[in-house]
């Protein structure tokens, strides 16, 4: 697939959660087309289903109808063995929560995806230190995530979801548990790291303000599909 | 994808965690019963193959080691050409030639049934503790052992009889029921034949003694004899059943101290699954494939399982090779052929021990893993 089609093509995603009387639509009919290189902010109120859609493009979840491709690749028919390859190459997470495995030291979380692609565990802890190092954190390899401030765990978070050098980032809310110093540090790591590797971001985030700072904002609305730029409830 | 990352992960959840948490003590108390199966089925086994291995001494020092009997009739023909066949394709094998029947043993106060052998390696009466008990005698008092056959005397046919001391009183074969007198050879063939029979013809080798019968076996037919030739197995076939019988059976009962030990694991692994529910998420996010999860769960269930398994088999081997070296469990002299309890330790029934306890390890931390591997990855993160 070019360039120009996207790195990332969801068409007519339709997602709920639930059955008969209890059942809600959390997502309906939505198009989305990110294109590579693009960092795009999505916005919108608790519960319209920022984190589905970012599951749903991450390969955390299936679409109940509608079809993804990933830089060219139609997700929809892959084996979960070959959906878990994917998102371990090409795809890289950074969660509200920080999510480290507390049993890990801050460099073996974020050795792991290398760890999983199936290298030693020499080359991975070396890339894990250079990125340990590319988010500031170099002094605290050996740290366990309970030993380490929020700003400092989202930091390692960033460098885990870096550690296979993917194509796409997707954030769910990175900066929603730090304080306006912190989230902004963090939003200006990500920025940069962005940037340097050429990344394609996804965001989620109720920041109006990092938002805007985005290449696009992608506004979800109850009751509404997206289709624009913007959308408004 | 190698094994690398479920490992290093499973270690850490095993051994890296830095605060004690549910998840470890239900680990340790999985570890614990598990080693505790094991050890009580090593021990219990121990046991049982000290008490079964004296019997088989008991066998092997007591009993015939082979025997050969003819195809047909009762009587071997040209018993002298057969042993030295065998002496010569077998070496160091003790050769006794025998007959055998039922005669009546009496004594001042009563009289008996009870089997007669002659055998060519004695010169002196042996009657074994059953019929010395039977008949009330002791070494050194006189038996008249009576045959069936009869022969002709001014006062019309009589049972051919014999009256003898008593030289030793020996201990019955194990398992054996009715009583036992032991002649030599040729007094023996006067009381049953009248003439120079060999009905049967015994092998001893204190080398082999469980290979023997298959040995002679293969000597003979290549010769081209045609007799029947029983081994160890086949004379004590009855017994050796029975005792297998009761080895199988005391496993499976005593295991299913393991089976229990085993459910336990897997509430320790499906606990483990529900408390790391968040974290699998995000391994599965990660790249962790679904049965990248699923040998992360069998490594768990496993490790535990390994861990427990082969303490509780070193300890329970120990304990038993202790108790057997010391003889620390006495027995009542006279009532046992022993003095202590036996304990023999047979490697392989521990490695069996052990294999059947990781199996179940692998069995109990399948369930779990499969539930897990089944999990879209986001379910673990929807409801954070």
């Amino acid at each position: 697939m070019s360039e120009s089609a996207g790195i990332v093509l969801a068409t007519g995603l339709t997602k709920g959660f639930g059955a008969g009387l209890t059942r809600v639509e959390v997502i309906q009919e939505l198009d989305l087309e990110v294109a590579t290189g693009e960092m795009v902010a999505v916005v919108g109120p608790s519960g319209v289903g920022k984190s589905t859609l970012l599951h749903l493009i991450g390969l955390l979840d299936r679409p109940e109808r509608g079809r993804i491709a990933l830089d060219g690749v139609q997700t929809d028919d892959l084996e979960p063995d070959a959906r878990a390859e994917l998102r371990n190459r090409d795809i890289g997470f950074v969660f509200q929560h920080h999510h480290l495995l507390e049993e890990l030291d801050a460099l073996d979380n974020v050795a792991l995806p290398v760890r999983i692609a199936g290298e030693k565990g020499r080359v991975a802890r070396d890339r894990a230190a250079e990125l340990l190092d590319a988010v500031g954190l170099s002094d605290r390899a050996s740290h366990f995530p309970d030993q380490l401030s929020g700003g400092e765990q989202q930091r390692v978070s960033v460098a885990r979801a870096l550690a296979m050098r993917p194509k796409l980032l997707l954030a769910d809310e990175p900066t929603g548990n730090l304080d306006s110093a912190n989230a902004e540090r963090l939003f200006q790591l990500v920025t940069e790291l962005h940037l340097k590797a050429g990344l394609t971001s996804i965001i989620v985030t109720h920041n109006e303000e990092m938002a805007r700072r985005c290449d696009r904002i992608f506004r979800l609305a109850r009751r509404a599909d997206l289709s624009e730029n913007v959308r408004t409830i | 994808m190698s094994l690398s990352a479920e490992l290093h992960v499973a270690s850490r959840y095993l051994v890296g965690t830095r605060r004690w948490t549910p998840v470890v003590t239900v680990t340790l108390i999985s570890l614990f019963g598990l080693g505790l199966g094991v050890f009580a089925l090593v021990v219990t086994l121990a046991l049982l193959d000290g008490f079964q291995s004296g019997i088989r001494s008991q066998i092997v020092a007591h009993a015939s080691h082979a025997e050969i009997w003819p195809v047909t009739g009762r009587r071997i023909e040209d018993p002298e050409k057969l042993a030295s066949l065998l002496q010569g394709a077998l070496g160091n094998v003790e050769i006794v030639q025998m007959v055998r029947g039922t005669c009546l043993v009496s004594s001042d106060t009563d009289a008996v049934p009870a089997s007669v052998v002659g055998r060519s390696d004695t010169d002196r009466v042996t009657v074994d503790r059953i019929l010395s008990r039977r008949l009330g005698v002791a070494s050194g008092d006189r038996v008249e052992v009576i045959s069936a056959r009869q022969r002709l005397t001014p006062m019309g046919p009589l049972p051919v009889r014999i009256r003898t001391e008593i030289a030793r009183i020996s201990t019955p074969e194990p398992g054996a029921e009715s009583g036992e007198v032991v002649l030599p050879i040729e007094r023996a063939q006067r009381l049953l034949w009248g003439e120079r029979v060999i009905e049967a013809i015994e092998l001893r080798e204190m080398s082999d003694p469980w290979t023997l019968g298959q040995r002679a076996r293969k000597v003979l037919d290549e010769a081209g004899v045609a007799v029947r030739v029983a081994g160890l197995e086949e004379l004590h076939r009855p017994l050796l059943t029975a005792l297998a019988l009761e080895k199988i059976m005391i496993f499976v009962a005593v295991g299913l101290m393991l089976v229990v030990a085993a459910l336990n694991l897997l509430c320790n692994v499906a606990m483990v699954a529900a408390e790391k529910r968040k974290d699998l998420a995000v391994m599965a996010g990660l790249g962790f494939s679904p049965s990248s999860l699923r040998r992360l769960f069998l490594v768990l269930g496993l490790s535990i399982g390994l861990v427990g398994s082969v303490a509780g088999a070193i300890f329970g081997s120990g304990l038993a090779l202790v108790l057997d070296r010391t003889g620390a469990l006495e027995l009542p002299q006279g009532v046992f052929m022993v003095t202590a309890v036996p304990f023999s330790v047979d490697p392989m029934t521990v490695g069996l021990v052990v294999a059947v306890a990781l199996g179940l390890a692998a069995l109990a931390a399948w369930l779990p893993a499969r539930m897990v591997a089944r999990r879209e990855p986001s379910e673990g993160l929807r409801y954070e």
